[in-house]
């Protein structure tokens, strides 16, 4: 379960303090699938960062699993990063000389999986996401969109994470792929009872997840079930 | 995949970019090593030089001045003294006359005659007369210290003890008297036969000729006397006390200088040439850590969310850095092994060219040195060219012989100093890498 409490963000910037969160909280159960969604410059993204401990609150705390990972030291938060949190980008962010299946492989060595089981397991998320065995073995750039999202999921499914965290994962997809993407996502929380935090522009996707929560100046102002 | 080869693979991304950056790294790895050769090879030869004269002593009668002669000759009864004199193994002793129309010769000198100016109380310059210009002749009982084998051009060496009528003659001399070996010449009234040519790169010594001493002694009627005298001594820790010796021996009659010190100044193009291959290793190495460090730097700077997307899924600053210190090593081997390859391909031309250049101009000042010696003329006549004139020549000589080499102390400095580049550059991109905060560059989504 994630826990968020009285999350505070705040920058020092020429014209003062500025607040990029202020005051938030909430609460995600496992295998939940739910979307924050708010204008340009709310607070999603930053949100996103906390929760995937890619930038440290102000004040607050995030609790995953009773553990505040706030707190967390320089290198527990790496090893948090690799094992318990899946990022899925809106550019995709694939590492661009390596194939599908490597860039898979790479999150796996990230998360301390011997050498000689990464590949067969990178097949196998490949597989579960849609990506055939010869589009396994092509560079991100002889890919389509839609095609390099799912590498992108396949990766962040790796180390079998606790949360996925998704920045507009159908943002730079057209509307058919983006339906397939966002189905691929709720899907795999409802098999694989894996918790789902998506930052979406797009209601009708917002729509259809358990639960969204909306930002506005940094502040929560409505959370729906 | 592991790091080290995600890190080779990702050097050799950019094909266009990674052989310019391979490039200029063999460029500067090749002058590295051609530095390095150039600096090892001269300092060998310095070396050689050194230890070939350490344990030569130089004896000269007292007073003379330079080409200009002067001074009484040494004596029969001096150079028995020096032979005496303890710690001396060998003796060479040298006899040099100058020979004129009036000494019975067949021979017409080949240097040009010598246009002698005064100066006026007023400061007005006045030509004297042309005179014929004399031929040096220089008896010697070691012939090969005034012109070594390798120097004939035909014909072989004379034997210096003895008493017959040979000689070797300069390419200059010779041509001017269509002299070949087996020609015949006049000299004091007498028959001598040339037994080689020998060819220089000094004019004034291929203008000359060689004959015994004791041969010179007799036809020219200066029985016992010699012009200089080099003592070899059997160790080189016993010169500085055989010099004194010699000096207490000989009293005021003679002057007695150590050759290693004379091989200094004579050796002072080839350590500059040494500085100056250091400075450019020294430069070389500077340039291609720049050209390392602007590469990564560079290459951070464009990946910058690659390494933050690497950060986001759980990639450590250690094993990023490793990655990107492993692509400046692959582009660092790379271009060094080229480089060595470069360097040892140029690093004998260069050393013969820094050399022969720097020999070109210490000789043309020779020259013009030996000019001035010829056009002085020599009042007392007697000059001297088998004595420390003789030495620097022959060291001169050797100078421009320098066998460059790449050695595996060199090959490994060379070696060491391409991974102190690849350190050297990739220290900064790696601090920046570590600074670089994942939150930041996907901000930009």
């Amino acid at each position: 379960m994630l826990t968020v409490n009285n999350l505070t963000k705040s920058f020092q910037s020429e014209g003062g303090t500025v607040h990029a969160l202020s005051d938030v909280s909430f609460q995600v159960q496992t295998g939940e699938f739910a979307s924050i969604i708010g204008k340009s410059g709310s607070g999603k993204s930053t949100l996103l960062s906390m929760l995937g401990a890619l930038d440290i609150p102000t004040s607050g705390e995030i609790l995953v699993d009773d553990q505040d990972i706030a707190k967390l030291s320089g290198s527990q938060q790496t090893t948090y990063r690799a094992r318990k949190i899946g990022f899925v980008f809106q550019h995709y962010n694939l590492i661009p000389n390596l194939n599908a299946k490597e860039n898979v492989m790479l999150a796996l060595e990230y998360g301390g999986m011997p050498a000689r089981s990464r590949k067969e397991r990178a097949e196998e998320l490949l597989d579960a996401v849609g990506i055939e065995s010869d589009q396994q073995l092509r560079r991100p750039t002889r890919l389509s969109g839609g095609q390099q999202q799912r590498v992108s999921i396949a990766r962040a499914l790796a180390n079998r994470p606790a949360f996925i965290l998704a920045d507009e994962p159908t943002g730079n997809l057209d509307s058919e792929t983006g339906k397939k993407i966002f189905d691929l996502l709720h899907n795999l929380s409802r098999t694989q009872n894996t918790t789902i935090i998506a930052v979406t522009h797009d209601l009708d996707i917002a729509g259809k997840t358990d639960r969204t929560f909306t930002l506005r100046d940094g502040r929560m102002i409505a959370r729906k079930k | 995949m592991n790091v080290v080869t995600r890190g080779i693979r990702s050097a050799l991304r950019s094909p266009l970019r990674s052989g310019a950056i391979i490039a200029m790294l063999a460029i500067s790895t090749g002058l590295i090593l051609a530095m390095l050769v150039a600096r090892s090879s001269v300092n060998a030869k310095i070396e050689e030089v050194k230890a070939s004269v350490a344990t030569q002593v130089t004896i000269n009668p007292a007073g003379v001045q330079g080409g200009m002669g002067g001074g009484d000759p040494l004596t029969a009864d001096q150079v028995a003294k020096i032979k005496n004199t303890a710690h001396v193994s060998s003796v060479a002793a040298t006899l040099t006359d100058q020979l004129t129309g009036n000494d019975n010769t067949s021979l017409n000198p080949s240097l040009d005659p010598p246009k002698i100016h005064i100066m006026g109380p007023s400061g007005e310059s006045t030509q004297q007369p042309e005179q014929k210009a004399p031929v040096i002749t220089t008896g010697t009982t070691t012939p090969s210290s005034t012109v070594t084998e390798d120097k004939l051009t035909s014909g072989v060496m004379i034997d210096g003890t003895g008493t017959e009528r040979v000689a070797i003659v300069g390419k200059k001399l010779a041509e001017k008297n269509n002299l070949s070996v087996g020609s015949t010449f006049t000299l004091y009234g007498e028959t001598f036969t040339v037994k080689g040519i020998f060819s220089t790169d000094n004019r004034f010594q291929d203008s000359s000729l060689i004959v015994p001493l004791a041969t010179l002694q007799e036809v020219s009627d200066q029985s016992g006397e010699v012009s200089t005298v080099t003592a070899t001594i059997d160790n080189s820790d016993n010169v500085a006390s055989t010099v004194t010796a010699l000096k207490e021996a000989l009293g005021d009659k003679a002057d007695v200088t150590s050759q290693e010190e004379q091989a200094e100044t004579t050796l002072a193009p080839l350590t500059s040439i040494a500085d100056l291959a250091l400075g450019g290793v020294i430069a070389a190495t500077i340039a291609g850590a720049v050209i390392v460090l602007l590469a990564m730097v560079m290459v951070v700077r464009e990946r910058r969310r690659e390494i933050g997307v690497i950060k986001a899924i759980g990639g450590t600053n250690r094993s990023i850095v490793t990655q990107f210190i492993t692509e400046g090593l692959t582009l660092t081997i790379i271009g060094g092994i080229v480089g060595l390859g470069i360097g040892i391909a140029t690093s004998g031309p260069l050393t013969q060219s820094l050399v022969s250049n720097q020999s070109t101009n210490s000789s043309q000042t020779g020259n013009t040195q030996g000019l001035v010696r010829g056009t002085g003329g020599s009042p007392g006549g007697m000059m001297r060219m088998g004595g420390p004139g003789a030495v620097t020549n022959q060291i001169s000589a050797n100078l421009t012989s320098v066998t460059s080499s790449v050695t595996p102390q060199t090959f490994a400095i060379s070696s060491a100093i391409v991974i102190l580049i690849a350190i050297i550059g990739s220290a900064v991109p790696a601090w920046t890498i570590a600074r670089i905060r994942p939150a930041e560059v996907l901000r930009t989504e």
